[in-house]
C-alpha cells in the first residue's frame, strides 16, 4: 500500500522564456489520494500535462511504476495506465454517454479495424464485453440513466461525472482529476468526495487538482502545494493548512498581483 | 549552363526580386487574415486576379490603349500607372471586404463545424474564378503596353529594367507603409492585439467585426497592388492565374511563418528568387511542381516557417 | 417540422429483422431499376440517360462514399482526392493495355496502388491539422496530375487509349453502350462499400474516427491511437477512390490527365458537403443530385463549376449539416424504471 506508483524527479518545464515548472519533485503512492493545490496559474494543470505527455519535460524525469515516461507517446501513456479528466470539459458531444465511455474502453481491445470489418469472433466478444463494462462504469459513477443521451445535451454535473467515467474506461491505475468539482454546489461536492473515495477503494490511485479547500483537505491523504511552478509544501492536509508559506502564497504579499 | 547562369545571375536576381515583391504583397493578404482569424483565406488568390483585371480595365477602357498604341511617357505615364495602382488596390480591397461579409462572417461564431470556413472559402474562390472565366470566355487577356520597358542601366552586370525597378521600389514602400500602419495606427494595433489574444482584445473594448473587416481591407489593398505589378511585369492576365500565384504566395507565407508580417516579406522574396533561378535550370513547366514540393517540404520539416508559430502544436 | 432523416431512422429502428431485410431489398431493387426509367421525366436532354447514370452519377456516389470516410467521419479535409481516382484509372489503363489482365484482375491491384498512395500521402500529411492538411493534399492531387501530364511513358498529355472493357460475364457483354450492365456492376461495388462503412461505423474504427473528428487531443489522451486511425481513414478512402478509378477507366476506354483535375476533387467535396457530411445516405443523395442535375438542366450544365462553388458557400452558411444531417435527434429520456 505504501509503494510508489508515480514519481516526478526534478521536473522543469520551460516554454521559451517562461518557466512553468521549476524543479518539482514529488511522488504518489499506490491507492493514495493526493491533492494538488496552488493559486491560479501556479502550474497545476501543467503538471497534469507533463504526466500525460502533452508536453515533454525540459529537464528531469517522470517515472510510472518504475519506468520512465520520457518520449512515450500520449496514447501509450494512457494505455500504460494513466488517465485524466479536463478542466474545461472535453467530451465528444455528438456521441452518447455510453459511446464516450466505450471509446475509452477501446484502449485495451485487441481487435482493431480489420477484425471489426470482418466481424471476427474476437471483435464481437470484446464489443459485448466493453459495452457492458461501460454501462457498469456509468452506474458506478451514478449516471447510469443517461446511457443513450448525447453528451452535449447532458446537465453540467452529469457531464463532469461522465468525464470521470470515461477516464475510468481506459482501465487506469492512476486517475488524474482536474478540478472535478468546478461549478458544483455544496451538496454535489459532498457526493463527489464520496465518489472519489469510492474510486480509491475500488483500487485506483487518484491525483486531484481542486480549488475548493474543504473538499481537497477532506478527501486527500496528502497534499502537494505548487506556487509559481515550485513545490512549496508536501504533507498531510492538516500540516499543509497551517504552513506559513502556503498561507502566504494564497493570501499574497501586498505588492503581488497574481 | 552554369557559366550562362553566372552571367545572367544578376539580372535573374533583379527579376526574382520583383517577382518576390509580388509574392510578398499577396502573402500579406494570407498572413494578416490568418493572424486575426486563424484561417486560410483561400479566396485571396481570386482577390489578386480581380486586381489584375482592374489594371487592364483602366489601361484599355479608361485610357483607351490598344495593342497599337504608343506607350506613354513622362508625367502622363506616372499618372496612368498611379491610377492603375489605385484602381487595383481598391478593387481588391473592396472585394476582400465583401468576401468576408458574404462567406466568412456568419461562420466565425459557429465553432462546431471546423471545416466550414475553409470549404466556404474554396466555394467563393471557385465562384469568383468561374465568374471571370465566363466573362472572359476562358481566354487570356493581354494588356496593351503602356510603358516602355527601358533598361535604365546596369548594376554589377544586372539589367535594370524599368518595370522591375518600379515594382521593387514601390513594393518596398508599400511593405514599409504596412509595417508602420500595423505598428502605429489604432487599427493596426487592434489587429495585432486580436492576433495575439482575441479574448483579451475584446475585453479591452476592441470591436472585432471592425478589426476583421479592416484586416481584410488592408490585406486586399496589398494584394491588389500585387495585381497591378503583375500586369506591369507580364502584360497579360487570365481568370486562372489566381490559383497558381495564390499557391505560390501562400507557400511564401508559410515559409516565412504564417501570421507573421516580417515572415511574409522574407518568404516572398525567397520564393521569388528561388523560383526564378529554378526556372532558368528546369524550364517553366515544372514550376508548379517545384512550388508544391517546397510547400510540402516546409510543412513537413519546419511547419513553423522561419519566424512563425508552430502549427502542429496541441493544446490541452 | 418533418425531418426526413429522423423519420427514416425511426422506421428502421422500429422494424424487426425481417422487415429490415425487406426494406433493404426494396431499396436495392429501386436502385437497380433506375436505368429503366430513362423515358420518363428523369430523361436527360444533354447526354444519354443511361450513360449519365453510370458516369457521373454512380462513379460520383462511389467517390463520395470514399471521401466521406475521410472528411465526414474523421474530419480530415482532403482536397486532393482525385489523386486516388487517377491512380486507379491509370493502373487500369496501363495494365489493361500492356498486359493481358482483365478488369476484375486489375481491380485489386488498382485498389492496392491507391491505398499505397494514401499511405505515402498520409504519413507526412497527417501530422498537420485543418487548413494545412487541406493545402498539402491539394498539392498532392496536383502533383499526381502534373506528373501524369509530363510522363510520356504513360501517355503524357495524350493519355491512354484503347482500354479494354471488362470480360463478358454470364454471357453478358460489356459493350461500350451497354450502360445497364455497367450500372448494375457499379451498384454492386456501391453496396459493398456501404456495407464496409456501416460495419466499421459501429465498431472501434468508427468510434475512433468520430472522437478524432470531434476532439483529437482528447481522443489521444483517452488512449485512441489517433495517427493510426487517421492513416486508416486515408487509406480506406483511397481504396474506394482507386476502385472508382479502375471502374471508370474500364467504362470510358480512354483517359487523360484532363480527367483528373482539382475540379474533380472539388466536385466530390461538393457532393459530400451538399448531401450531409458523415451521413452515408446523405452523401449518396448529394452525389446523385449533383451528378445528375448538370445533364438535366442546361443552365447548370454550362455553369457547372460555378454552381458547385456556390453550393459549397451556401451550404456552409445556411445549412452546414447538409441535406441529411449526421445524427438524429436523440431518443427521449426514458421514464424512470425503464432501462
Amino acid at each position: 500500500m505504501s509503494e510508489s506508483i508515480l514519481k516526478l524527479q526534478n521536473v522543469t518545464m520551460q516554454f521559451g522564456g517562461v518557466v512553468a515548472l521549476n524543479d518539482v519533485s514529488f511522488e504518489i503512492k499506490k491507492q493514495e489520494i493526493l491533492g494538488l493545490i496552488g493559486p491560479n496559474g501556479a502550474g497545476k494543470t501543467t503538471v497534469f500535462n507533463v504526466i500525460t505527455g502533452v508536453y515533454q519535460v525540459t529537464q528531469g524525469d517522470i517515472s510510472f511504476e518504475g519506468k520512465s515516461l520520457k518520449g512515450t507517446k500520449r496514447y501509450k501513456i494512457t494505455r500504460g495506465g494513466i488517465a485524466r479528466t479536463f478542466q474545461n470539459i472535453r467530451l465528444w458531444g455528438d456521441m452518447t454517454a455510453l459511446e464516450n465511455v466505450i471509446t475509452a474502453t477501446d484502449t485495451h481491445k485487441k481487435s482493431g479495424l480489420v477484425s471489426g470489418l470482418f466481424g471476427l469472433p474476437v471483435s464481437r466478444k470484446e464489443e459485448k464485453r466493453d459495452k457492458a463494462r461501460a454501462q457498469e462504469l456509468l452506474d458506478f459513477i451514478g449516471i447510469g440513466e443517461y446511457t443513450d443521451r448525447l453528451a452535449k445535451n447532458l446537465p453540467y454535473g452529469v457531464q463532469r461525472r461522465l468525464e470521470i467515467a470515461r477516464a475510468l474506461g481506459t482501465e487506469p491505475k492512476l486517475l488524474l482529476l482536474d478540478e472535478p468539482a468546478a461549478g458544483f454546489n455544496p451538496a454535489e461536492k459532498v457526493e463527489l468526495a464520496k465518489t472519489i473515495r469510492k474510486i480509491r477503494d475500488a483500487g485506483y490511485t487518484v491525483l486531484l487538482i481542486e480549488h475548493d479547500m474543504s473538499l481537497v483537505m477532506g478527501v486527500s491523504d496528502r497534499v502537494v502545494v505548487i506556487d509559481f511552478g515550485q513545490k512549496i509544501a508536501d504533507d498531510l492536509p492538516s500540516k499543509v493548512q497551517n504552513d506559513k508559506r502556503v498561507i502566504e502564497a494564497y493570501l499574497g504579499v501586498p505588492e503581488d498581483a497574481s | 549552363m552554369l557559366s550562362n547562369f553566372q552571367d545572367q545571375f544578376a539580372s535573374l536576381t533583379i527579376g526574382g526580386l520583383s517577382l518576390g515583391f509580388i509574392y510578398v504583397l499577396i502573402a500579406l493578404g494570407y498572413t494578416m487574415v490568418y493572424g486575426v482569424l486563424r484561417m486560410i483565406n483561400f479566396a485571396n488568390s481570386e482577390v489578386f486576379m480581380y486586381g489584375t483585371f482592374a489594371t487592364i480595365i483602366v489601361i484599355r477602357d479608361l485610357f483607351g490603349f490598344t495593342q497599337q498604341s504608343e506607350p506613354a511617357t513622362g508625367f502622363r505615364l506616372v499618372y496612368i500607372l498611379f491610377l492603375c495602382l489605385v484602381a487595383s488596390m481598391l478593387m481588391s480591397g473592396i472585394l476582400s471586404i465583401l468576401l468576408e461579409l458574404v462567406a466568412y462572417r456568419r461562420l466565425r461564431n459557429r465553432g462546431s463545424n471546423k471545416l466550414a470556413p475553409l470549404i466556404s472559402a474554396i466555394g467563393m474562390s471557385i465562384v469568383l474564378a468561374e465568374f471571370m472565366r465566363i466573362l472572359t470566355d476562358s481566354r487570356y487577356v493581354g494588356s496593351p503596353r503602356v510603358m516602355e520597358k527601358k533598361i535604365l542601366g546596369t548594376f554589377f552586370g544586372a539589367e535594370l529594367r524599368l518595370d522591375n525597378i518600379i515594382i521593387i521600389i514601390a513594393g518596398l514602400i508599400l511593405f514599409i507603409s504596412l509595417s508602420q500602419f500595423v505598428q502605429r495606427t489604432r487599427l493596426g494595433k487592434a489587429i495585432r492585439a486580436v492576433s495575439m489574444n482575441e479574448d483579451a482584445a475584446k475585453l479591452m473594448g476592441v470591436n472585432l467585426n471592425f478589426v476583421v473587416s479592416g484586416t481584410f481591407l488592408v490585406g486586399g489593398l496589398m494584394t491588389g497592388a500585387a495585381g497591378f505589378f503583375y500586369v506591369l511585369k507580364y502584360e497579360n492576365t487570365s481568370f486562372n492565374i489566381g490559383f497558381e500565384l495564390g499557391i505560390a504566395a501562400f507557400t511564401a507565407a508559410i515559409l516565412g511563418g504564417i501570421g507573421n508580417i516580417k515572415g511574409a516579406f522574407y518568404g516572398g522574396i525567397t520564393l521569388g528568387l528561388l523560383e526564378t533561378y529554378a526556372s532558368f535550370f528546369l524550364g517553366t513547366q515544372w514550376k508548379a511542381v517545384t512550388v508544391f514540393i517546397v510547400l510540402v517540404f516546409v510543412l513537413y520539416f519546419r511547419p513553423n516557417g522561419v519566424f512563425g508559430e508552430a502549427i502542429t502544436q496541441t493544446r490541452a | 417540422m418533418f425531418n426526413l432523416r429522423d423519420w427514416g431512422a425511426g422506421v428502421w429502428e422500429r422494424s424487426g429483422r425481417p422487415v429490415r431485410i425487406l426494406i433493404a431489398l426494396g431499396a436495392i431493387a429501386a436502385a437497380a431499376s433506375l436505368p429503366l426509367l430513362g423515358g420518363t421525366f428523369l430523361n436527360t436532354p444533354i447526354a444519354d440517360y443511361g450513360s449519365v447514370l453510370v458516369f457521373p452519377v454512380a462513379i460520383f456516389v462511389i467517390m463520395a462514399l470514399g471521401l466521406n470516410i475521410v472528411i465526414g467521419k474523421s474530419g480530415l479535409l482532403d482536397l486532393g482526392y482525385v489523386a486516388f481516382f487517377a491512380i486507379g484509372a491509370y493502373t487500369m489503363g496501363i495494365l489493361g493495355t500492356k498486359t493481358g489482365l482483365n478488369s476484375w484482375e486489375i481491380l485489386p491491384i488498382g485498389i492496392a496502388m491507391a491505398m499505397f498512395a494514401g499511405l505515402i500521402l498520409g504519413v507526412p500529411a497527417l501530422r498537420l491539422r485543418g487548413d494545412y492538411l487541406a493545402i498539402i493534399t491539394l498539392g498532392f492531387g496536383e502533383i499526381v496530375r502534373i506528373t501524369a501530364l509530363n510522363l510520356n511513358s504513360i501517355g503524357g498529355a495524350n493519355g491512354i487509349v484503347g482500354i479494354p472493357t471488362p470480360p463478358t460475364i454470364f454471357g453478358l457483354e460489356y459493350t461500350f453502350d451497354n450502360h445497364r450492365l455497367y450500372f448494375w456492376t457499379f451498384l454492386i461495388i456501391i453496396l459493398l462499400t456501404i456495407w464496409m462503412i456501416r460495419r466499421l461505423s459501429v465498431r472501434r474504427a468508427g468510434r475512433a474516427w468520430e472522437s478524432i473528428r470531434q476532439d483529437e487531443d482528447a481522443a489521444e489522451l483517452m488512449g485512441v491511437p489517433t495517427f493510426r486511425y487517421k492513416i486508416w481513414a486515408f487509406v480506406l478512402g483511397a481504396s474506394v477512390g482507386g476502385a472508382a478509378g479502375v471502374l471508370y477507366a474500364s467504362k470510358t476506354l480512354f483517359i487523360s490527365p484532363d480527367n483528373f483535375t482539382l475540379q474533380v476533387s472539388i466536385l466530390i467535396l461538393a457532393c459530400v458537403v451538399f448531401g450531409g457530411m458523415g451521413n452515408i445516405w446523405g452523401v449518396i443523395l448529394g452525389a446523385i443530385i449533383l451528378g445528375y442535375l448538370p445533364d438535366r438542366i442546361r443552365f447548370i450544365s454550362d455553369a457547372r463549376l460555378l454552381v458547385f462553388g456556390a453550393v459549397l458557400v451556401l451550404m456552409m452558411n445556411l445549412r452546414p449539416d447538409g441535406l441529411l444531417p449526421r445524427k438524429k435527434r436523440e431518443k427521449a429520456l426514458p421514464e424512470k424504471g425503464q432501462s
